[in-house]
């Protein structure tokens, strides 16, 4: 169903929880509870949790959750064909965001299906191309030394460094400040704002956070529509694709969705990263000595150790690998799973630079391909480059408890990290 | 500006001005072209912009500019010919003021 973005209502999509909730037309074979995000094998350790999909489970089983019931499609291939098929796999209502359904809005452009969807993209997308975000390139270098300079301080008054709060975080947060022309002195509200929100796992704290940050959001638009710049919030306000200025709602769904899109991930894939370096020498002397291939490095980190997971609604009945699903049934393509799949990637948890060059699922594929990718791969090829000349060799702090809480972006809690 | 002449699967030819600088993908998502998918946005990641250069215009673009998209090519949809190049890679030039590149049936 088309949808109105400058009208937006909330999705009437039902919503399945629990065992006594399973659809008749589901197999009982294929009902699973696989723990995915919540049980206990899973946070004992995620990624490998995932990789174990390949050989637990079929590749399409129907996972019983109190998160929600819904399809879990684990097979690179499927996911390729699920992604690219917005017919069939529809992005409407699959968005789990909560909203205040009174001033409900859409996170523009991922809600919105083709062909609307392109008219969104093309306002964002010069900024976000690999030329776009090069221009960055010596602002997030500097944003990066920063952040050291201040951890080098802090260690040497004898402190440890936190990777999560003193890199991990702070620095996309930085970047999307610059990216969206905000000042950067609202850096540590934004931190604050979105760990709250992202991670607090408390909805009234959650939906403090969140009119928090509407009403600063609210009130940047305004600000640059009156003042306009060459950030992205102002490029955003200002667009009018075919010559129709974007309404306000759409205006907030877009700013509002680059937010949250774009903080989190970059935040737990550097924190998966920096854990596996600080467990793997060998990894990290690999790296210096090959500084000439940093960007295989890159993807081939972004390959194992990817954060999240692409949802979507089924918008008719649709049958794969002989398993029949039905219109309204909801999907989660399990991208850091199909990442792992061994019919594509043998050896699929060895980190190997020197893989045969793939599609891989980080940024997931399609139409709602993420927009940020280029911004994220030069987010960390440079988080690693600048890191890496000033702290050669660093491991976890000895005692260390690495611990990961249930959620939708995959990353440990904490990392305390000594060199 | 330099023009670009997509001619789809059917034969169906759409001439479009893209600016220098930019690359034959964009040209053609700007213009709703649709025998071009480029999901990745220029990554070297998808392999869903290939395209046929003209026999004509081979010379001027030459083939793959980087290992990574010689090894991505492998990966295309379509069958693969000397020809074929992502798109995504092609940047406009004043050379190039009349490309015609021939699309694909499919890109996945």
């Amino acid at each position: 169903m088309p949808i109105d973005a400058a009208n937006p209502v909330p999705p009437s999509f039902p919503r399945h929880v629990g065992m006594d909730q399973v659809p008749a037309h589901v197999p009982p074979e294929l009902i699973r509870q696989s723990g995915l995000t919540i049980g206990p094998d899973f946070l004992a350790n995620p990624h490998d949790f995932m990789a174990a999909l390949h050989e637990k489970q079929p590749p399409i089983y129907y996972d019983v959750s109190p998160m929600g019931n819904m399809w879990h499609l684990i097979k690179h291939e499927d996911a390729l064909f699920g992604l690219r098929h917005p017919d069939i796999f529809s992005n409407e209502g699959a968005t789990p965001f909560p909203r205040d359904p009174d001033d409900y809005f859409y996170f523009i452009p991922i809600e919105i299906d083709p062909p609307h969807h392109r008219k969104y993209r093309n306002i964002v997308d010069p900024v976000f191309s690999p030329q776009g975000v090069l221009k960055l390139e010596e602002q997030i270098r500097q944003r990066a030394n920063d952040l050291i300079d201040a951890i080098e301080a802090k260690v040497a008054a004898g402190e440890t460094c936190e990777f999560t709060e003193d890199y991990g975080r702070p620095l996309p947060v930085s970047v999307f400040l610059d990216i969206m022309g905000l000042p950067q002195d609202m850096r540590d509200e934004f931190v604050d704002w979105a760990v709250q929100l992202l991670h607090s796992n408390d909805r009234a704290i959650m939906a403090d956070s969140m009119r928090k940050i509407t009403a600063y959001l609210k009130q940047a638009i305004e600000e640059k529509k009156a003042n306009p710049d060459d950030g992205v919030v102002s490029r955003i306000a200002h667009s009018a694709p075919d010559g129709v200025p974007l309404s306000d709602k759409e205006i907030f769904g877009f700013v509002c969705f680059l937010f949250i899109g774009g903080l989190d991930t970059v935040f737990a894939t550097l924190n998966n990263i920096w854990l596996y370096l600080a467990q793997h020498p060998d990894k990290l002397a690999e790296i210096h000595a090959r500084p000439q291939d940093i960007d295989k490095i890159v993807e081939e980190l972004l390959r194992r150790w990817s954060v999240t997971f692409s949802g979507r609604v089924l918008d008719k009945d649709y049958e794969m690998r002989g398993v029949q699903m039905k219109k309204g049934d909801r999907v989660t393509f399990i991208l850091p799973a199909c990442n792992f799949d061994p019919e594509v990637f043998p050896n699929p948890r060895e980190v190997d630079f020197d893989r045969p060059r793939k599609t891989i699922l980080a940024f997931t594929v399609g139409v709602h391909s993420c927009m940020g990718a280029h911004l994220a791969r030069l987010e960390v090829k440079i988080a690693l480059q600048e890191w890496l000349k000033r702290i050669p060799a660093f491991s976890v702090k000895p005692g260390t408890q690495i611990e990961y809480r249930p959620g939708g972006v995959i990353g440990p809690e904490h990392l305390p990290l000594v060199w | 500006m330099p023009q670009v002449t997509y001619v789809d699967h059917d034969g169906h030819e759409t001439r479009v001005d893209v600016p220098l600088g930019e690359n034959v993908m964009r040209g053609a998502l700007y213009s709703g072209i649709e025998g071009i998918v480029g999901e990745c946005g220029g990554g070297l990641s998808c392999a869903t912009c290939h395209c046929y250069i003209d026999e004509d215009w081979i010379d001027t673009t030459g083939g793959p500019s980087s290992d990574a998209e010689a090894e991505l090519l492998e990966q295309v949809a379509t069958k693969l010919r000397p020809t074929s190049r992502l798109s995504c890679q092609i940047e406009i030039t004043p050379a190039l003021d009349g490309l015609v590149v021939h699309l694909p049936e499919t890109q996945f």
